[in-house]
């Protein structure tokens, strides 16, 4: 099996895409291999929770052996102390190995969600992620992961002796009196009766405005670091940037409302749960009960003691509950980005002969209701060099970038060596289509892993061999460790380096076809004649299309295709274009004369383009 | 801790945090002094006339409703002051954040900095509403109520003392002992959150290299890391928690078989031996919370700590008397800068009279656009002086030297909003007619014609939804809007093509037309026009003269022209 069929036939073992895909990508669907961990939490936090019980019961029996009238049985008392010392070892064993595991857990859990969402993401359509900010999407990997911390770590375990601890004493206390276990539920009653007030819809679109006010200030505080040199030019000095005020004010406010809304009834609860209100409502039912000779002065001693057990897990729950429902928000949205279709994956991946590239009645919009192309028929034959022109806004680079498949053509179809982009496998594409200069990003990683981006086990011979094509390599002898400095770390880049790195990596990864956008390629001389010579050492069999913008690069074109508004207006070979002077050579001339004022000091204008200057 | 907290929120913040803790502190001492009632209910609840127990027990209430109001008042001034101090420590953060040197700002701090202005703040402020108040009781009730045994029974009360100190040793051992765990694991969080952005933010360079998620080893290392050093966090807080736990359990123990020995001795009564236990009971349960509430204000703690390293972290110094520059001349006088170990700038000396043009070539990385940003006072000099009308950069204020430098730079920043608040950044009180103006001269007026959403288009993240020339054109026109004497110009239009550099360029010369500028660019055609032109390589200026004069002396600058496609290409 080779890597690409490894990679589909994983693809395959998880749900299909369509339909119903997101149900195997839920969060919870995500946590069945922990399942034995999550019991093994549960069981010990239950065993610890009950063995807890033992101490206070010790002390019940202690009380009742020695308000018993008549001699005192000594043996008794000592069982009975020796019962509750055991009761408490055992809860201190039971209760740290559940918390300890229990932690784990959820450190494990949490690499598994990140994975996952790392690798949602790097399949989701690049389309998908200009519709979002940067700020969220990392808080989902971040934050909001670890935002599940309490459902992983305390609920699963705190919830079940929340429920069986109370269930064991309560079936106790009633066995001792009924009457003052129902006076002893008082507190919890009136607790519990808050609850509601919490889960109103006011209150939980507050919460969700919270979340959002959240994500806004994220965001604003991004933009505002590295928009920071902005904000300092034009700030007017000690001021912040006014978004990121506003966006804190905002959350504030929200988080205000909130706050107040909330704070009231929680400290109400507390109030409630509090062990000193317990305790007042125990004694006043006890001593009713026995000053009116209704129950045996020591029957009130188990309600002094598990009565208060009754309210604490309550007590537990109202304290967690911010945690909780924060996490189940933050679950909500991480199932939101495992739930993004991914672009389509072919079931059996076709192998492509060749590398023409052929785009064949494409159409493509951004939105449903604009189209950026409409139409695009275009044969790109191995072996030579395609220069698309047109004013910007005409589509050109939308066009290129269906070639690597960031979008799929809404309606028509893009193909590669005769097999559609859609029925080759990812891998195959990437590794047969590269593209350099579309917004070059370097990596915060060494010189030679970014140039080795595409090819991660290329020898240092070839990566130096490449960036000496691209013209870097001397710069790069310059930085403190060479090819080992680390980018962002140890050296920054200037704009024009950072592209002919780019233009290294594209030379390195070697791939049959090569998408150029010249627009930025104009940084610095140095970047500009790495460019020329990337062409030059490019050609040969390859296919390769240059959003153009120099004279030198139109005129060295095997072909030449004019764009406008979505559609090709003119193609041919470029002299025979502006010869024909039809709409390229309007829109030659008309840049001819926007560069004039420019060169009004050139002294020796050259005649046509054909003629541009290339014996430098 | 509570140290950091008030440095962190400042002086005039102080009172209220400090109010707040005392009333916290009374609650709780109210609570425990309360259950001191509870021995004689249960004296005479357990004896032999109950009915005496009713005056006690209507005490026993009167101290409850006492605590009850106490505790409510607490809890609402502990969320009302959280909430104010989050809205004053947004501002601070953010003021403190915009006078930070540029050269602070590294690659990896977008990372840290999203983190700790969103929830890492709110994490912090979160000590005061949330954790404060539990841990003052936690802490102070059990005290109160072993002060309570001590006064009716002093052998009991010494074996519950007894237990004090081992609790504390233990809390400040865990804390110490975490802080290295914690400190490291919010170092491998940094480092995945800044690898996080770097991965969404480089998505079409990763999957134009074929590197999906599983094949994005800097991430998977970085999430792996993250995992590894939590792992630590918690096996190391694990002893912290069984010792605790167990120095408590061992108390109720003690007093068990104390109380057990003493009843059995009839050396005490029987009523005053479980009244004492109930009142273990309840000494051990908050006890027993303190290792929750240690684990939570540790995280608080981290938070808290990163934000005063942040918060201290010293800001350019400002001018105690500032002077208002008078001429609108530059200036550098001998000026060395050093960044990052590297001296970037070495004893580099020139000079620009009001309303000329002074053009800096030279290569990459020769110290071009930290000149700029030098004059911008975006850092400060080791040596020498930058001066604006004859003034020191540091003597004027910040507000004085803004307003009198138009800033373009090459790769624009516009902010997330409309075309209309990008523009407006320039001038934010500039009424219509001005911002009609100079979209017109910048020749923005044609982009909002083909915009769909006209001056209310919204330009994205970064104005990711605009083009490289569309948002240079935005940057011009607010930087004409600004309308100040000094202009600075980094390599405006190197990154654009021809049309939109045409279009572009017309704009920069109603820019920089009777104003001092200083140009960074690479473009020689640009060059020419400059009244002066110094070439700079490796921190120094190496020729300087007029465009012809240079290029008559045959030296760098004339080597560099004639690589340059304006001079060659001949168009």
């Amino acid at each position: 099996m080779t890597t690409t069929e490894l990679a589909e036939a994983r693809e395959r073992s998880t749900p299909p895409p369509g339909g119903d895909s997101a149900a195997g990508q839920r969060p919870a669907g995500l946590l069945r291999p922990f399942l034995w961990s999550f019991a093994a939490v549960v069981v010990l936090q239950m065993i610890g929770a009950l063995a807890g019980l033992a101490p206070l019961l010790a002390v019940v029996e202690l009380g009742r052996t020695l308000l018993s009238p008549g001699p005192i049985d000594h043996g008794h008392v000592r069982f009975t102390v020796l019962a509750g010392v055991v009761g408490l070892f055992v809860r201190l064993v039971c209760t740290a190995a559940s918390s300890g595991i229990g932690h784990l857990l959820d450190v494990r859990v949490q690499l598994s969600f990140r994975r996952r969402l790392a690798a949602r993401l790097g399949r989701a359509p690049i389309g998908w992620f200009s519709g979002r900010r940067t700020g969220e999407l990392a808080k989902v990997v971040g934050e909001d992961v670890s935002a599940v911390h309490p459902f992983i770590a305390h609920t699963p375990g705190e919830l079940v002796a929340a429920f069986v601890v109370p269930l064991v004493s309560l079936v106790y206390l009633f066995a001792v009196d009924w009457r003052l276990t129902l006076i002893t539920l008082i507190p919890v009653v009136l607790a519990v009766a808050l609850v509601p007030l919490m889960m109103i819809p006011a209150r939980l679109r507050e919460q969700q405005e919270f979340d959002g006010a959240m994500g806004r200030l994220s965001s604003a505080a991004v933009e505002f670091v590295q928009g920071i040199a902005v904000v300092k030019a034009f700030g007017g000095g000690e001021r912040a940037h006014r978004r990121f005020r506003a966006a804190a004010d905002d959350f504030v406010g929200v988080f205000y409302r909130w706050v107040r809304g909330v704070s009231a009834i929680a400290a109400g609860m507390q109030l409630a749960l509090s062990p000193p209100f317990v305790l007042l409502v125990v004694l006043i039912g006890g001593a009713a009960l026995i000053t009116t000779g209704g129950m045996a002065p020591a029957d009130l001693l188990p309600f002094l003691l598990l009565g208060l057990g009754l309210t604490a897990p309550v007590a537990a729950l109202g304290h967690g509950f911010d945690d909780l429902q924060a996490a189940r928000r933050a679950v909500g949205r991480i199932g939101d980005v495992l739930a993004v279709r991914p672009l389509p994956e072919p079931a059996h991946p076709a192998a492509p002969r060749g590398h023409r590239v052929e785009l064949r009645g494409v159409h493509f919009g951004y939105e449903a209701d604009h189209e950026v192309l409409r139409g695009i028929d275009l044969v790109l034959e191995p072996g030579t060099v395609t220069a698309l022109v047109g004013p910007s806004g005409s589509g050109k680079s939308t066009l290129v970038q269906l070639l690597p498949r960031f979008f799929d053509p809404t309606r028509g179809s893009v193909t590669l060596g005769g097999v559609d982009l859609r029925e080759l496998g990812s891998r195959r594409l990437h590794r047969m289509v590269s593209f350099v200069f579309q917004d070059v990003r370097l990596l915060r990683a060494s010189v030679a892993d970014n140039i080795a981006l595409a090819v991660p086990h290329a020898d240092l011979d070839d990566v130096v061999r490449a960036a000496w094509q691209a013209n870097i390599h001397d710069r790069i002898l310059q930085l403190p460790r060479g090819y080992a400095t680390v980018i962002g770390e140890e050296a920054g880049l200037s704009g024009g380096e950072a592209q002919r790195i780019s233009l290294a990596r594209a030379l390195l990864a070697d791939a049959p076809v090569v998408v150029l956008d010249e627009a930025t390629a104009f940084a610095d001389p140095q970047t500009e004649r790495a460019v020329r010579r990337t062409l030059a050492a490019l050609k040969g069999d390859r296919t390769i299309v240059v959003i153009a913008h120099r004279l030198e690069t139109v005129a060295d074109a095997d072909l030449v295709v004019m764009l406008d508004n979505g559609s090709i207006v003119e193609r041919g070979e470029p002299a025979e274009l502006l010869a024909r002077g039809g709409r390229f050579a309007a829109f030659w001339q008309a840049h001819r004369s926007a560069l004039r004022p420019l060169l009004a000091d050139e002294t020796t204008p050259h005649g046509g383009v054909s003629q541009g200057d290339e014996s430098r | 801790m509570i140290g950091m907290l008030l440095r962190v929120l400042g002086h005039q913040y102080a009172r209220p945090v400090r109010r707040t803790l005392a009333l916290m502190t009374t609650t709780a001492v109210a609570e425990g002094l309360s259950y001191a009632l509870l021995v004689p209910v249960l004296r005479a609840l357990l004896g032999s006339t109950p009915e005496d127990a009713w005056p006690w027990l209507i005490a026993f209430g009167a101290a409850v409703a006492v605590y009850a109001v106490l505790r409510y008042v607490s809890d609402l001034s502990g969320f009302r002051v959280g909430t104010t101090l989050l809205r004053g420590m947004y501002h601070r953060l953010g003021d403190h954040l915009a006078r930070l040197p540029l050269g602070w700002y590294g690659t990896d701090r977008v990372g840290e900095v999203s983190v700790l202005a969103g929830r890492g703040l709110l994490q912090a402020m979160s000590v005061i509403a949330h954790l404060l108040a539990p841990f003052v009781s936690a802490c102070v009730t059990p005290l109160t109520i072993v002060v309570v045994m001590f006064a009716f029974d002093a052998r009991m009360g010494l074996a519950a003392l007894a237990a004090v100190p081992v609790v504390a040793g233990l809390w400040r051992w865990t804390g110490r002992s975490m802080a290295a765990a914690d400190a490291e694991r919010a170092e491998r969080d940094r480092e995945a959150t800044g690898r996080v952005i770097e991965y969404l933010q480089a998505q079409p360079v990763l999957r134009a290299g074929g590197r999906t998620a599983e094949r994005f080893g800097l991430l998977d290392d970085a999430l792996h890391g993250l995992q590894r050093a939590s792992r630590r966090t918690v096996l190391s807080a694990l002893p912290g928690v069984v010792g605790l736990t167990l120095t408590v359990q061992a108390m109720f123990t003690v007093l068990l078989i104390l109380g057990a020995y003493l009843a059995l001795g009839g050396a005490i009564g029987t009523a005053e031996v479980l009244a004492i236990l109930v009142l273990a009971a309840r000494c051990a349960d908050p006890l027993l919370s303190l290792s929750d509430i240690g684990g939570r204000l540790r995280g608080a703690r981290a938070e808290l700590a990163r934000l005063d390293a942040l918060l201290r972290t010293e800001p350019l110094p400002q001018a105690r008397e500032p002077i208002q520059p008078a001429g609108h001349d530059v200036e550098l006088a001998s000026v060395t800068f050093r960044h990052g170990g590297r001296t970037v700038l070495d004893d580099v000396s020139l000079s620009v009279p009001a309303g000329q043009r002074l053009a800096v070539v030279g290569p990459s990385g020769a110290g071009k656009s930290t000149l700029l940003q030098l004059l911008a006072r975006f850092h400060d000099v080791e040596a020498g002086a930058v001066r604006v009308g004859g003034v020191d950069v540091r003597a004027i204020s910040t507000e004085a030297l803004m307003a009198q430098i138009a800033i373009v730079f090459q790769d624009v920043y516009l902010f997330d909003g409309t075309i209309e608040e990008n523009v407006r950044l320039g001038r934010p009180d500039a009424d219509e007619a001005q911002v009609r103006a100079v979209a017109a001269a910048a020749r923005l007026d044609e982009v909002i014609e083909r915009l769909p959403g006209g001056w209310a288009t919204n330009v994205g993240e970064g104005g990711a939804l605009l083009s490289g020339g569309e948002r240079q054109r935005v940057s011009i026109a607010r930087a004409l809007l600004k309308n100040a004497p000094v202009v600075l110009l980094d390599e405006v239009t190197s990154a654009l093509d021809p049309v939109n550099e045409a279009a572009v360029h017309e704009g920069i010369e109603r820019l920089m037309a009777g104003r001092t500028v200083v140009m960074v660019a690479h473009r020689m055609r640009t060059v020419q026009h400059a009244d002066r032109v110094v070439f700079v390589d490796g921190g120094r200026i190496v020729e300087e003269g007029t465009h012809d004069e240079l290029l008559r002396r045959g030296g760098r600058y004339a080597d560099f022209w004639s690589v340059s496609p304006a001079s060659a290409a001949g168009e």
